[in-house]
């Protein structure tokens, strides 16, 4: 059974006051909170929380991060230990709820803490309070419980030798010192005739301005692999990438950084219900080692990247995918395709868009961006060549996403389908991106936008 | 204060000014307002009572009958069996507070010495805590154990939190307030704690920064090598075993500064004493005491005004806040915190205690350190859910006690004098020992017999008499009951009642040996004897339950020990059934200590927190 992990929100609104100072300032704590286990109330749940806290006369949001101990029950306790930095010190707010049977909803509201100074001093005092009219639903509307992120272990091949599936390792790359671009590309077809699996794949190099230079390897039967893809020449593990195809070699270790990035809904990749879904593990990934090839000799140190998977029944119809790193941890994932079922593929390009901005991710439902309220709402592509474009709004935001790929840095390639169709994919691994995000504040105000001038991955498929 | 209790301080005290009568009323309805309601209102009760008499008998309220009316009317009740050990009762508060009015009266005030700064410590009054702390370890109780526990876990580095439930007074204080101010404001229960049973004594514990150490005479006898061994090998405390022990008895000493009583300040009531047992052939000396410089003021049970006894907040508290203890005033504390769920069985988190208007604040911390007292401390237990163990609140040992008076031509009060100068050790290896105890100056401690003009001419000829104080180590045989309020119960050892009346006995023939005119036994069937063929004629037919009992020193009722059928807590101190609390406090004591416990308590508490936090030998 798959293990699953507790994350919910929570804000509080009170009063603290700071040592030396008689009058209480205002305060507001808003909390994201992570368990890596079900929040379960009549256990004890260690859990990490992160968040702001702003105070009159503070500017701005102070970043907090800390634990938490949730025990409602058991221990009667709801402890919070949250440390902020401030005017170059470091504080330690901590405070505890304790349940009571004889004042539920006091003590389980009210949160009284101290804050310390790095000395263990007292630095101020004060009492939060959960608001159950103004707080209460979108709390209880926060609380998600997803499944425990299994990291590089994704990598694992998921084909199961059935006829007519098709999966892909590919990784994209760009080497910051030159700004070249590198696509490595692993896949296994398993024909839908029942003629026998193939393994076979790709490099592609693209230094900046083009043009862009490939070598492929394979055909070749299929080696099973318990961890990853593995050809005669090509390796595709957990944390490793290594292989030789024509005048190329390349020898690359991987490091994830973060948690799986689910472009598609999250089931749609447990259970394969739609014809295909991808994932990016890690969301963003650093890459180290050597890619060498014709005109090509690149020593690479944390080169800024990612590492996807794809499993279905072959190739979208009509498809766009975009990868940017937008640096500091956030990254942008993006396909929009027009399925080949009958019936789907008179529906215009469904888009699955995953903004992962501060650790969080945007929107947070997965099957908002494709479907919005009953296709209400629903995010929009614009698909062509060299230009395409994104749109759309969830909650209180907004987004524009604009892909530039020249020709001269785009390669275009041959995809065959399991059922032996073809596809023409335009790739191109130093393309330029313009990203608009606004929120709502009574009328559109910008919120973050960023450009990226040949590091952003991008992708356009049609037949 | 109503009618009916003026009526009956008038008759008792054969007093014919209603200005005077007043005056006593007021001093006794402030020392009434310190004690629990069900002491008032048993006051209030007795006092109806010998109206509904008057009435009776005269057909008058009692404030209305004339002085030779009322006269008759409590001489008769006093003389009665059935009621003289009720009146007796009732003579208790009102002799407080006549003696402190007629002392107030007769005495020109004194120029007082000039109170010396206490040493600093850092004292938080509850009100000013924030609602949530952390710490490294938190003590509850300020007292002899607390207080050493605190210093001791403060020297090993650990963030100390003290919470204690009265507020602390400091020296100047007591400088400035009446001894009965003082007494209400001391004491838990205004003094006015009983223990239930046959018979039914007082047992007065302190309430404030410094425990029962603030109000207890100062005498610092060393733990008997006997009681010593009996905790080793019958209770098997490896901690107990004598040359060990000795270096924390040496450590409390040198601590508290303890030397034998120069014999300058003594006062005419231990020189007395003395005497008696030097013409007796009798082991007796000057006592060890905690307070070099004493200068006598005989004030030592309602906190010395000059700072000379050096109790726990002005020797061993200060030293703990020097090391980055605090102390949490006006606290009194809910609960132990405890966490079930832990692997390896709960372990305690924190406490949760409560400010005097009602709100809780907590403290967490992975060591707590139960210092609460006796009565207390089981109590705390309970509350917490961790008073399961059959022996938690039993096995209560005190020291039962009883005192006799000795009328002397000479005057015996006036001149400086120490509260507890003298003990007299010929009996004490019979479990009885004598020590000659003074009562404050205008606080009799002593019911005088009689009522009425008896009374009256007894408490102005107070100055005359010389008091000597017999306690008895007893084989515990009572407990404490309760969660929020303790209630204490005792029965008395038959062996133990022997032991008084023989106490009884020997404190007559020693004060008769030293001069003394007439010897006021207590005794009801013969108040006064004037010699020791009286005495032993009059305590012939008495039983012990006739005395004037009290009761000091409760020990043992979270007692350690290697038995866990018979021990609540370890030979260590740690409380069975839950990891990180520790027992440093009378209660600990497995039995009797024989002697005035506070030295044997603070070394017990400093060898088992010295244990807690492996600073043992260091």
């Amino acid at each position: 059974m798959t293990k699953r992990r507790t994350r919910f929100t929570e804000t509080m609104t009170g009063t603290v006051t700071l040592t030396g100072e008689r009058e209480a300032r205002p305060v507001r704590l808003d909390l994201e909170v992570r368990t890596d286990t079900v929040l379960l109330p009549w256990r004890t749940t260690r859990a990490q929380a992160r968040g702001r806290l702003r105070v009159d006369g503070w500017e701005g949001a102070t970043p907090v991060a800390g634990e938490m101990e949730i025990s409602p029950l058991a221990r009667r306790r709801i402890r919070y230990r949250l440390t902020f930095r401030r005017d170059g010190r470091t504080y330690l707010l901590d405070g505890w709820k304790s349940p009571s049977p004889r004042h539920p909803l006091t003590s389980m509201t009210v949160l009284p803490f101290t804050v310390h100074d790095e000395e263990r001093r007292e630095a101020g005092r004060g009492t939060v309070r959960f608001s159950l009219s103004g707080a209460l639903l979108p709390f209880l509307a926060s609380f998600r419980f997803p499944a425990e992120d299994p990291g590089p272990a994704q990598l694992a091949p998921r084909w199961n030798g059935r006829p007519g599936r098709t999966e892909v390792w590919y990784t994209t790359l760009t080497d910051p010192s030159t700004g070249t671009g590198v696509w490595l590309h692993h896949e296994i077809t398993a024909p839908e005739d029942g003629s026998r699996a193939y393994a076979h794949g790709w490099v592609a190099v693209c230094p900046p301005g083009g043009p862009v230079d490939h070598a492929r390897f394979g055909p070749e039967p299929v080696t099973p692999d318990a961890a990853g893809f593995r050809a005669t020449d090509a390796l595709a593990g957990p944390g490793r990438l290594r292989g030789s195809c024509g005048p190329y070699t390349w020898d690359l270790t991987e490091h994830q950084e973060g948690a799986t990035l689910h472009t598609f809904p999250a089931w749609a990749w447990r259970r394969p219900l739609l014809p295909a879904a991808q994932i990016v593990p890690g969301g963003r990934a650093r890459y180290t080692g050597t890619v060498r090839g014709p005109g090509t000799d690149l020593t690479l140190s944390d080169a800024p990247g990612a590492t996807g998977r794809i499993y279905g029944h072959g190739n979208a119809r009509r498809w766009t995918w975009l990868h940017a790193d937008l640096g500091g941890g956030d990254v942008l994932e993006v396909v929009a395709a027009v399925a080949r079922r009958p019936g789907l593929d008179r529906l215009p390009p469904l888009v699955f868009l995953r903004l992962r901005r501060a650790g969080r991710d945007w929107p947070r439902r997965g099957t908002r961006t494709a479907l919005g309220w009953g296709g209400l709402g629903r995010f929009r592509a614009e698909v062509g060549l060299p230009s395409w474009t994104v749109t759309g709004r969830a909650g209180p935001r907004r987004i524009r996403v604009t892909v530039d790929q020249p020709e001269e840095r785009t390669l275009a390639l041959e995809y065959t389908d399991p059922d032996g169709s073809r596809a023409v994919c335009r790739n191109s691994v130093t393309a330029d991106a313009r990203i608009v995000l606004e929120r709502w504040w009574g009328g559109w105000r910008p919120e973050a936008a960023w450009t990226l001038r040949g590091t952003a991955h991008a992708e356009v498929g049609e037949r | 204060m109503n009618t009916a209790t003026e009526g009956l301080l008038a008759a008792l005290l054969a007093e014919e000014d209603p200005a005077a009568v007043r005056a006593v009323a007021a001093r006794l309805d402030g020392a009434l307002a310190a004690m629990p309601r069900t002491a008032r209102a048993a006051m209030a009760a007795a006092a109806r009572a010998v109206d509904v008499c008057a009435r009776a008998r005269h057909g008058r309220p009692l404030a209305r009958l004339t002085p030779q009316e009322r006269e008759r009317t409590v001489t008769a009740l006093a003389s009665r069996p059935g009621t003289a050990h009720l009146m007796d009762l009732v003579k208790v508060p009102v002799l407080l507070a006549a003696g402190t009015e007629y002392h107030a009266r007769r005495a020109t005030p004194a120029a007082r010495p000039v109170a010396p700064a206490d040493p600093p410590l850092d004292c938080t009054p509850s009100a000013q805590w924030p609602d949530r702390q952390g710490a490294d370890a938190v003590v509850v109780g300020s007292g002899a154990g607390g207080a050493i526990a605190a210093r001791t876990l403060a020297r090993a580095g650990l963030r100390v939190l003290v919470l204690e439930e009265g507020r602390h007074h400091p020296t100047a204080e007591f400088a400035r307030r009446t001894p009965l101010d003082r007494f209400g404001a001391l004491y838990r229960d205004g003094g006015a704690s009983v223990m239930l049973g046959a018979p039914g004594v007082l047992l007065p514990t302190g309430r404030a920064v410094g425990g029962t150490t603030i109000v207890n005479s100062g005498t610092c006898y060393r733990t008997p090598d006997r009681v010593l061994a009996r905790w080793r090998d019958s209770f098997g405390l490896p901690l107990a075993d004598a040359p060990r022990f000795a270096r924390q008895l040496d450590e409390v000493e040198r601590t508290l500064t303890v030397a034998r009583q120069p014999a300058d300040v003594l006062g005419a009531n231990g020189r007395l004493t003395l005497l008696g047992a030097e013409r007796l052939g009798w082991r007796a000396d000057t006592l060890r005491r905690n307070a070099p410089g004493c200068r006598g003021s005989c004030e030592c049970v309602v906190g010395c005004p000059t700072g000379a006894k050096q109790s726990v907040q002005l020797s061993v508290l200060p030293d703990a806040c020097a090391h980055g203890a605090r102390l949490v005033t006006s606290a009194r504390v809910d609960r132990l915190l405890v966490e079930r769920d832990r692997p390896g069985g709960p372990r305690v988190a924190g406490v949760a205690a409560r400010r005097p208007d009602g709100t809780a604040f907590e403290i967490l911390a992975p060591l707590v350190v139960v210092a609460a007292g006796a009565l207390q401390s089981p109590l705390l237990l309970r509350r917490s859910g961790l008073g399961g163990h059959p022996m938690t609140g039993r096995n209560l040992a005190v020291h039962p006690a009883t005192s006799v008076a000795g009328r002397f031509a000479e005057p015996v009060a006036g001149t400086p004098s120490v509260l507890q100068s003298a003990g007299v050790e010929e009996l004490h290896d019979r479990g009885i020992l004598l020590e000659a105890t003074a009562p404050p100056p205008g606080l009799s401690s002593f019911v005088l017999p009689g009522a009425g003009r008896a009374l009256r001419s007894g408490l102005e000829g107070a100055g005359h008499l010389a008091t000597l104080g017999a306690m008895i180590a007893d084989r515990p045989g009572g407990g404490v009951t309760g969660r929020e309020r303790a209630v204490s119960w005792y029965r008395l050892d038959p062996r133990d009642g022997r032991r008084l009346l023989d106490a009884v006995r020997a404190m007559g023939e020693l004060l008769l040996a030293a001069g003394a005119e007439e010897v006021f036994t207590g005794v009801p069937g013969a108040p006064s004897v004037r010699s020791t063929r009286e005495l032993d004629a009059a305590l012939e037919t008495v039983t012990p339950r006739q005395l004037h009992l009290s009761a000091f020193h409760p020990t043992g009722t979270v007692a350690l020990g290697a038995d866990a059928r018979r021990a609540p807590a370890d030979p260590l101190g740690r409380l069975r059934g839950v990891r990180g609390v520790l027992i440093a406090d009378g209660s600990a004591l497995p039995s009797c200590p024989e002697v005035n416990p506070q030295v044997t308590i603070m070394a017990l508490a400093l060898a088992v927190s010295e244990a807690a936090c492996g600073a043992e030998g260091g």
